[in-house]
């Protein structure tokens, strides 16, 4: 398959569960500057389902809010728009991960939970935004999976046979990362840049030029969360360190150590979480 | 030291961290031995997870510390050459060796000068 087969084919993705109407009603209202959190709040919560899916995941700990979210509303004001947006987008999405692969699924958990924790040390304003560019950032290997089965598992054969890491097998493969086709459908989707750049630029935080930040914070959490090891991303390798991405964010041997301990406490509530999605399923 | 989700807790165990609700309040403090009757309340009041002394349970999919001290080099084999990643990988390791036998086991093993 060619780069340009490819990105027709995700202009047209089928497999995947379409964007609930109600987010375009929502772009909508957040043109407009009388709207309030709580208008907002409202139209979410007539939609009873995913009212509950979005206060299970607000309330999960890699938010790591001390009180319980009860209300949209309450969600909206603490997480802010982007936030509640992103999981109205992907919530349907990671049904698909958790049904097709929970691995996946744990290791942008654990991602999104190593982010939040760095973008909180570091002051960051709105660090919830942080950990949800963690937990979508492998979006291109659900899309991968969901609409090319079998050079999916191409893909993830020969990253086995050949010790390869997976987004060196993608490029061969279908002529693209991951992290690119995830890039191009949260552009798709007019998810905010803050959380677009971070998923197409993971793997090279030094080629982006906005959000650097982010980006690299994104790019160190995937890299200890599968240093760790919780979850999976498709092959067990730690990836490359990029520098300048560490530059912007380096830390020393006790914030390392602390960030470890928080870290391997939030995912043991994390393996609960996820237990109770098993037990649901 | 073992962090358990509360369905696996017994009576008899004893706390190594207090028990704290999702809303933050401490429920009660270390060294707290658990009853069956402490336990129900502590379930009521929402708590989910547990720290507890020793190594009491053997969760789903656990791995001993050195099957996971193995998976933990082997995870790193392509990036060795970094200094940085070499030493956030020392980090997990005496992190993980100190949860399971105490800070004593790193300190030792320093002194006799062993690869942890």
């Amino acid at each position: 398959m060619t780069r340009e087969e490819l990105i027709s084919r995700l202009d047209n993705v089928q497999s995947l569960p379409t964007i609930p109407p109600i987010v375009s009603r929502l772009n909508e209202m957040v043109q407009d500057e009388d709207t309030t959190a709580a208008r907002l709040g409202k139209v979410i919560e007539k939609d009873q389902v995913l009212t509950a899916k979005l206060l299970k995941m607000v309330n999960s700990s890699f938010y790591g809010f001390p009180q319980r979210i009860s209300t949209i509303n309450n969600a909206l004001v603490l997480l802010g728009f982007n936030v509640i947006k992103t999981l109205i987008v992907t919530s349907s999405i990671f049904e698909v991960m958790q049904a097709s692969d929970i691995r996946l699924f744990e290791h942008s958990l654990g991602c999104a939970t190593a982010a939040g924790i760095i973008a909180r040390r570091r002051g960051i304003k709105n660090p919830e935004e942080v950990s949800t560019a963690g937990l979508i950032h492998d979006l291109g290997k659900i899309v991968l999976r969901a609409e090319l089965p079998k050079e999916y598992d191409r893909i993830l054969a020969n990253s086995r046979e050949r010790e390869l890491p997976v987004r060196d097998v993608e490029l061969e493969i279908v002529g693209m990362t991951h992290s690119e086709i995830g890039g191009i459908l949260a552009t798709q989707w007019n998810l905010p840049d803050s959380l677009v750049i971070p998923v197409k630029y993971h793997h090279r935080p030094a080629k982006c030029k906005d959000h650097q930040e982010i980006t690299a914070i994104i790019h160190f959490s995937d890299i200890l969360i599968r240093a760790v090891g919780f979850g999976s991303g498709g092959d067990p390798w730690v990836p490359p360190l990029d520098h300048k991405a560490w530059d912007i964010i380096k830390f020393g041997k006790s914030d390392a150590r602390e960030i470890l301990e928080e870290l391997d406490e939030k995912l043991a509530e994390l393996a609960n979480f996820t237990g109770e999605i098993d037990q649901e399923q | 030291m073992q962090r358990i989700p509360i369905k696996y807790a017994v009576p008899g165990m004893k706390l190594e961290k207090e028990a704290v609700t999702p809303e933050g309040q401490v429920l009660c403090g270390p060294d707290s031995e658990l009853t069956a009757e402490l336990i129900e309340r502590l379930k009521k009041q929402g708590v989910t997870v547990l720290t507890v002394q020793g190594r009491p349970v053997v969760l789903p999919g656990d791995k001993s510390l050195g099957t996971r001290l193995k998976e933990l080099e082997h995870r790193f084999s392509k990036v060795n050459n970094d200094p940085v990643l070499k030493a956030i990988k020392k980090l997990i390791a005496e992190f993980w060796i100190v949860q399971e036998r105490g800070p004593e086991a790193v300190a030792s093993a320093k002194r006799t000068g062993g690869q942890n």
